[in-house]
Parts: structure tokens; C-alpha cells; sequence
């Protein structure tokens, strides 16, 4: 038995708060960590990798299904909780399937070989006498067979073979088809277990007034007026972490949250922050824009660019720049944490970063070797993620105020936390130039990136680029010179890994200028970047693909424009083209068209469904609220003034291609977002002759 | 605080609450449904839609005094199945992505349909603009929602 009963922890004998995870409720034998199969035929597949919306829930026990030689319809997906027997279980970088794909399918490959060496064995044959085939061994000669489930007692015996060979794409049954998610069963029956729904015994709820200016101290608070709330039973001082700096908020803690949400406001916190209030967005790009004009650090370089920029005939330039902006998980941060009398630990982590179990353990005086059965946390489903849940702030102010109050504790961060408090997107600016000989022949190109660096805040910069910044800024463009540099700002705001990264600003910045080469040159964009690309081949074949499926070549009325772009992000080259329509005054994006070589795919539909979120969350990001900041602090609060786009502004037709090919499987949670942006900016010069530069912009001033 | 007799899904829950109290957080944290999602607490996002007497309603600003005596309708009341026409179109189409949106996308569809069987696209604008999804399902939710319109017209005739 893999599931271990909560007899064997020790909690001691009449403890009546027993940790019940979800690895206890499943019946069976295991042969591996994820795999555990029932007498009664139940066949179980864990799902290790925490679902934020990214169809992981399904994909991972799909790539064991696949190799395990079970129908989808056989397996039970059971969620796990963190727990190393299942290795890494921090997602982020679009990276579970990219870097799971092959050891799981090894691991579900061993799995059905020791189930058909058992049946091998019953039979006194050559296990190469036997397949396997949902969820039965057949023997070769005679075709009989019997079910894993009689088989698995025998096969947990046996060792796991290494190096078992793996099935060929063309043998595939579930892999690159398209599968219903189990999850979104619950999904549209309430019944789905968020962070937000942790449920548990003598739960009390908090909330935190922080500085809003994201640093300062705590001069003085009014702790009894929040205590005369009914309701409120504590107050006290929590301590919020965000890349090393520390800051401290007052937490109201009450029997319910809108209790403790009251007592809040009576708080009257007054702050010690006059260093930090000096910030403002203006001053922010004023930096950067100095910046630009700086020689930066060496990412890229290619012929002499600056040669070549005193004797070209032509030069273009042009500045990009790209706003803060708040990851604005539809589901707020949270985090449900119990810390018990004796030292014992539930957790609910809605969570990117779910395996805090030394982390907690350390704090408690719990020693390494002890902290995965004293400390357990369950991985809630999560309300989105886009890089914010990866870092686990919310999770760290809960665990303080448990462990103070040795009560379970759910803390909510508000919608105005969620959107003000950061860590943000980071805004870049980006200094382009271009040359051109006296036939406007392009020649050569420079990108300067400015922004600040996810990597070294808090920290001296080390004079090198960090590994993070240059993303997705494509060097196979095949001009004579090419250069591409960065400067580092260094700024008090915190910023954090969001929906690509920095794929979503340089991808939209590097395209756009792209745009304006080719226009400059006078050929079409999407030939100019064909005729550029041809050493990339599958680059030009993604847009060879877009071209025939968007009818590219189509003519186009006066009132409508086109825009394409293609990036390549997290292993993956998406390309989009979109199309405006200008029609009683008012601009609208009716059709998206999109082609994705992600190499091979799990999930057909989810990857369709991940570049349609792409697609609206890159329109999102161009047309609507940045994060702005004023005398230290961020300026939007909530839905009113950081708006999203809503379906009446959403393209009704998003059509979305994907390549067939044998590559290693690329990212997917991403690499559709980058190039939207830029589809759009070029679409619109295409429609208006106007070229946007600064995002957001309001497409009805088009 | 006060005594509330709340029907909710057609059955009876007594709450002691604050007057002032959102329904929201009565439903999820009293009555213990929680498939009715905090977003926003401004009636901005749509996560906390359910029914009142059938309208579809924020329950994030609505006080839970004066929801007594109406019929509130969750997302758990719409079926005990996932029959709802509008449940099975939503997994016909595989709409949500993380979900957390979804109730109350489902709910103010299902008010949609109720009033106007057929609805146009622009109508589904004008009903559904209400309701933010961050994971951009849009164009899926749109699908459905025509996809639910034909089945329960097709039903009705």
C-alpha cells in the first residue's frame, strides 16, 4: 500500500485533528508513487502538478496513461498533495510537459512492463510472448489475457525496469488527441476545491492592512478599534516577505471575513514611508528613457551595427514602451494554514510553489527528516496563476498568524491587495534603430531593452545580463548587422515572473519594429518575414500555415486592417495575424487567426484553448489598464480602474492551427501571449497608418 | 447580529449574521456552498452571481438582510447532475480553463436563457459583459451559450 494511514503519523493516539490527504483515500496497490491499481480494477493516476487552468490536471496522467496502456475512460485522476516522492512540483515557464514529457512516459512504461512480466510469469512464457492493451496482458499465441488488477499484487513485487523503449508518435492513443478534462466537471457544478474553499474545523478568517506604498514601517494603529468590531478577536503584526525585503502589515483576524474585513478600516494605520513615496510612473520611464541612450550590456551581436549605422543610407528609429502591470488572478490571494499545539501542520496552498514543507518545518524547530509527515498541504485547485502564485507571500503571512494563534487560519487578500501590492509585471522601454540602403534594402537592426530584472532584485547587479531578460527577442532575423543590447534599471518596485514574461513585452516590442522595417522596405510583413527566416525552416512554415489559413493574401476593404506576428517563447513558435474593422465609428477585432508549433502535444484542445486565453490576455495587456504609480504607490485598486477585457470586446472568431511534427514538446501556458500584441500594433498601422509605440492604447482612438 | 432564515436552492438555512454581511459570504461561509466565488467585492466581476427570484444578481454587495424570504438559486441548485442545459453545453464546448469564473458565468447565462431563449450575440454581450474571465474563455462561453439556446429551445417545442 502506497496510501499511508494516519495511524502510522504521529500525532498521538487521541489527537481528533487527523491530516487526512488525498493519497489516504486511494484503494490499492501501488506500483509507483502514481500509480495504484485496485483489486475491484479501479486503476488511479496521480496528478502531481498543481491545475491553475493550464489542463495539467489532465495532461501529466495522460502521458503515463499513454505508455501504461489504459483507455482515459479507465483511469481515476486523483489530486495529490506536495509531497517529494513525486519529485518537482512547482510549475511555472510553461514547462511540466517540456521537461515531463519523457520521464513519465519511462515511468509509465516500467509500470506496464512489471505487469506484463507478472502475467509473463503466471503463464511460464517469455514476457516477449505478451502486449499489453487497455488495461489487460495478452499472451501472443493464444490471445488470452488477464486484467492489471489481478496481476498488480504480484507485479509491486518486481523491480521497475530502466530504459524500457518508448512508443512512436503514430502509436499514440491518447497523446495529441483531443480529451475532455475530468476537472471541469466540478468546474461547472461549484464542487471544485479552490484555495478561497478550504473548508476545516474552528476556521477563523484575516485580513492585512500593508504599507501602500510597498515598503515602509508602522508608526502607530489603532488595535482596540479593531478589537470593538463583533466579531474580531486578534490583531497583530505580520511580517510580508518579497524578494528579501521584509515589511510589516497589521493583521485583523475574526470569526468571519467580513468581521474581520471592518475591523480592518478601524485600523487607522499610520505609516513611516516618506522615502518610498517619492515613485511615480513618470519618473520610472524618465529613468528607463535615459537609459536607452546608454551602450547597455552585449546580448547579441552580429556584423559591426554601429559601423554600419554611420554609413547607411537610411535609418529608422523608434522607442516601444511597455507598462507595470498586476497579474490579477481571478481567484485573490489566499492561503489556508493551520499550525496545531502540537506542531503538526495542514496546509491548503493554492500555490505555484507548493512544496513548503522544510521551509515551514525550520520555522516550527521541526528537523528536515520529520517535516513531510508533521507538516501536510494540500494543493487546492487555483483560480489562475500567470506567475503570481509562484511566489508564496500569502501562504507566509498565514503560516505567521496560525502559528501565533494555533488556530486554522484562512487569509484573503482583498481585490485592491491583489491589484496594488504587487509584485508586478515590469514596464520596459525599448530604443530600436534600423538601416537601410539607398534602395531601402534592409541591412541592418539594434534592439535596446531597458527594465528592470526579476533576477537580481535585491542584490547588486553582477554586470552580466540576467538569463531572464532577453527572451523571445528573435536573433534569426537574417540581416548583416544586428545588435542586441540591454540596460538594467534598478527601482523599488517589486516585479515578479508574469504570463511570459518577458516574451510579453520584448516579443510585442521586437515585432512591432519588425512591422516597421518591413513597410519601410515595402513588402508585404508577413513575405518580408518569410524571406528573412528561411535558415529557421519551421518558422517559415508556421507562416507559410497562417498565410493559406488567415487567406493572408486576401484583399481587404478600406475600413479593415491586418496585422501579423510570430514569436518564439518556452520552446514554441505561435504566429498570429488579426484582423480590425472600422465600421460606424467604431473599431472591433472580429477574427484571430493563429498557427502553433509546439512540436508534439498532449492535449489538442487545451492547447487551443491555452493561445485563445493567450490571445485575450495579450489583448488585455495592449488595450486596457497599466499599473501606474503615484508618490510610491500603485494607482489602481480594482475592476473600476484596472479593467479587463470583457466578451463584448473579445474577437467572436479565434481560429487556432497547430504544426504536426515529431519535435520535443514545447510550452504551451505562454507562448501564445507575446506575439498578439504586436499582430494588434501592426494591424493597426495597417488599418490607420498610425503606429503605436506606447502601450496600453485605446483602440477606439484609432 | 441577527437571525436569517435564507432559502437557498429550495431548502431552509438559519445564519446568524451581521445585517450588513454580503450574501456572498453567508452563502459560502455559513451555509457552507462554496461553488459561489469571491472576485472583486464591488460588483465588478461576476464571480459571486447567483438568482434572486430568478435575476441574476452580484452577491458580493448584496446585505444579506434583505435577500429573506426571496429564492436564491447557486450554482448548486441548477442541477443535482450536471444536466442543466447550460452545464452540458459548457462541457460540450469544455469552456472553463481555471474554472474560478465559471459559476458565475453559468449563472448569469442561465438568467440569459431564461428570459430570452434565442439570444443574439449582441444580446449575449449585453448579458454576459458583466462577468470577467481572466483566462479569456469568451469565445467558448459564447459558443455554449448558443449551444444551450438550441437545446432548450429544441426541448420546449
Amino acid at each position: 500500500m502506497l496510501a499511508v494511514g494516519f495511524e502510522s503519523l504521529a500525532f498521538g493516539d487521541n489527537s481528533r485533528l487527523k491530516m487526512m490527504m488525498a493519497e489516504d483515500f486511494v484503494e490499492g496497490t501501488a506500483l509507483n508513487p502514481f500509480v495504484i491499481i485496485s483489486e475491484d480494477g479501479t486503476i488511479s493516476i496521480m496528478a502531481h502538478v498543481p491545475e491553475l487552468g493550464q489542463g495539467i490536471f489532465q495532461g501529466i496522467p495522460a502521458i503515463i496513461a499513454e505508455e501504461l496502456e489504459v483507455r482515459m475512460n479507465q483511469v481515476t485522476i486523483v489530486k495529490a498533495s506536495a509531497s517529494r516522492q513525486y519529485g518537482q512540483q512547482s510549475i511555472g515557464g510553461s514547462r511540466s510537459v517540456k521537461t515531463m514529457f519523457t520521464p513519465m512516459r519511462q515511468l509509465g512504461a516500467a509500470t506496464r512492463e512489471v505487469l506484463i512480466e507478472a502475467a509473463a510469469n503466471k503463464w511460464g512464457i517469455d514476457k516477449s510472448q505478451c502486449y499489453a492493451k487497455e488495461g489487460k496482458v495478452f499472451r501472443k499465441d493464444t490471445q488470452a489475457s488477464i486484467e492489471y488488477k489481478d496481476l498488480v499484487k504480484v507485479a509491486s513485487a518486481l523491480e521497475l525496469p530502466k530504459n524500457v523503449a518508448l512508443k512512436s508518435k503514430a502509436d499514440f492513443n491518447i497523446i495529441g488527441k483531443s480529451t475532455n478534462r475530468p476537472d471541469l466537471v466540478g468546474k461547472v457544478n461549484g464542487t471544485a476545491d479552490y484555495g478561497l474553499d478550504a473548508k476545516t474545523e474552528g476556521l477563523v478568517y484575516a485580513t492585512i492592512e500593508r504599507c501602500p506604498t510597498l515598503q515602509g514601517t508602522v508608526k502607530s494603529y489603532d488595535k482596540a478599534a479593531a478589537l470593538s468590531v463583533n466579531g474580531v478577536t486578534d490583531v497583530m503584526e505580520v511580517t510580508r516577505t518579497v524578494y528579501g525585503k521584509k515589511n510589516t502589515g497589521i493583521a485583523v483576524i475574526a470569526k468571519n471575513y467580513f468581521a474581520a474585513a471592518q475591523g480592518r478600516k478601524k485600523l487607522n494605520v499610520q505609516w513611516d514611508n516618506a522615502e518610498f513615496t517619492k515613485v511615480s510612473t513618470d519618473d520610472l520611464f524618465n529613468d528607463m528613457r535615459a537609459l536607452a541612450k546608454t551602450d547597455g550590456l552585449e546580448h547579441f551581436e552580429k556584423g559591426n551595427f554601429v559601423e554600419n549605422l554611420n554609413s547607411a543610407s537610411e535609418v529608422l528609429e523608434a522607442t516601444y514602451e511597455l507598462p507595470y502591470l498586476s497579474h490579477t488572478c481571478m481567484e485573490p490571494m489566499n492561503a489556508t494554514v493551520h499550525v496545531r499545539e502540537d506542531n503538526t501542520v495542514e496546509v491548503w496552498a493554492p500555490s505555484q510553489s507548493p512544496q513548503v514543507q522544510r521551509q515551514f518545518a525550520r520555522e516550527l524547530g521541526i528537523p528536515d527528516d520529520q517535516a513531510e509527515e508533521k507538516i501536510k498541504v494540500h494543493l487546492p485547485f487555483m483560480g489562475g496563476g500567470f506567475g503570481r502564485r509562484s511566489m508564496n507571500d500569502a501562504l507566509e503571512e498565514c503560516f505567521q498568524i496560525s502559528k501565533a494563534l494555533r488556530k486554522p487560519v484562512k487569509l484573503i487578500w482583498s481585490r485592491e491587495d491583489d491589484t496594488s501590492q504587487g509584485p508586478f509585471r515590469q514596464g520596459t522601454v525599448h530604443a530600436f534603430k534600423a538601416t537601410f540602403d539607398k534602395s531601402n534594402k534592409t541591412l541592418g537592426m539594434q534592439h535596446k531593452m531597458v527594465s528592470q530584472a526579476i533576477t537580481t532584485q535585491g542584490r547588486p547587479s553582477n554586470g552580466r545580463v540576467p538569463f531572464e531578460v532577453m527572451e523571445a527577442i528573435n536573433t534569426h532575423y537574417e540581416f548583416e548587422h544586428l545588435s542586441v543590447r540591454y540596460a538594467e534599471y534598478q527601482s523599488q518596485i517589486p516585479i515578479h515572473w508574469w504570463r511570459s514574461v518577458f516574451a510579453s513585452t520584448n516579443g510585442v516590442a521586437h515585432e512591432a519594429f519588425i512591422d516597421e522595417m518591413a513597410i519601410k522596405a515595402n513588402e508585404d510583413p508577413l513575405q518580408f518575414r518569410k524571406n528573412r527566416l528561411k535558415s529557421e525552416p519551421r518558422f517559415v512554415k508556421v507562416l507559410e500555415r497562417l498565410e493559406k489559413e488567415a487567406n493572408w493574401n486576401a484583399p481587404l476593404s478600406s475600413n479593415e486592417g491586418k496585422g501579423v506576428a510570430i514569436v518564439e517563447s518556452f520552446g514554441t513558435i505561435v504566429a498570429h495575424a488579426l484582423f480590425l474593422k472600422k465600421e460606424n465609428g467604431k473599431v472591433t477585432i472580429p477574427r484571430v487567426v493563429s498557427v502553433v508549433d509546439c512540436g508534439i502535444y498532449i492535449n489538442s484542445d487545451q492547447v487551443k484553448a491555452q493561445t485563445e486565453g493567450n490571445i485575450i490576455f495579450g489583448l488585455t495587456a495592449a488595450l486596457k489598464d497599466p499599473i501606474t504609480f503615484k508618490n510610491g504607490a500603485a494607482e489602481q485598486s480594482n475592476f473600476n480602474d484596472y479593467r479587463m477585457l470583457r466578451i463584448n470586446e473579445a474577437p467572436k472568431d479565434i481560429q487556432i492551427h497547430l504544426m504536426e511534427n515529431e519535435e520535443a514538446p514545447g510550452g504551451v501556458g505562454e507562448p501564445g501571449l507575446p506575439p498578439i500584441g504586436s499582430a494588434l500594433l501592426n494591424a493597426v498601422f495597417n488599418l490607420s497608418q498610425k503606429r503605436i509605440r506606447k502601450l496600453p492604447f485605446d483602440l477606439q482612438s484609432v | 447580529m441577527a437571525k436569517y432564515t435564507l432559502k437557498i436552492n429550495q431548502q431552509q438555512y438559519t445564519v446568524e449574521a451581521d445585517p450588513q454581511t454580503p450574501l456572498l459570504w453567508v452563502i459560502r461561509d455559513e451555509v457552507g456552498l462554496t461553488g459561489t466565488k469571491f472576485g472583486c467585492g464591488i460588483a465588478q466581476c461576476g464571480a459571486c452571481t447567483v438568482h434572486l427570484n430568478g435575476t441574476p444578481v452580484r452577491s458580493c454587495t448584496l446585505p444579506v438582510s434583505a435577500t429573506v424570504d426571496q429564492n436564491i438559486t447557486t450554482i448548486e441548485g441548477l442541477s443535482d447532475d450536471n444536466s442543466h442545459p447550460v452545464q452540458k453545453a459548457w462541457l460540450e464546448v469544455q469552456a472553463p480553463q481555471c474554472g474560478y469564473c465559471q459559476s458565475g458565468q453559468i449563472m448569469s447565462a442561465t438568467a440569459l436563457l431564461n428570459s430570452n431563449p434565442k439570444p443574439t450575440d449582441d444580446d449575449i454581450d449585453t448579458a454576459m459583459a458583466g462577468n470577467i474571465c481572466r483566462c479569456g474563455t469568451y469565445p467558448r462561453i459564447r459558443k455554449a451559450i448558443h449551444l444551450a439556446s438550441k437545446e432548450m429551445t429544441n426541448g420546449s417545442k
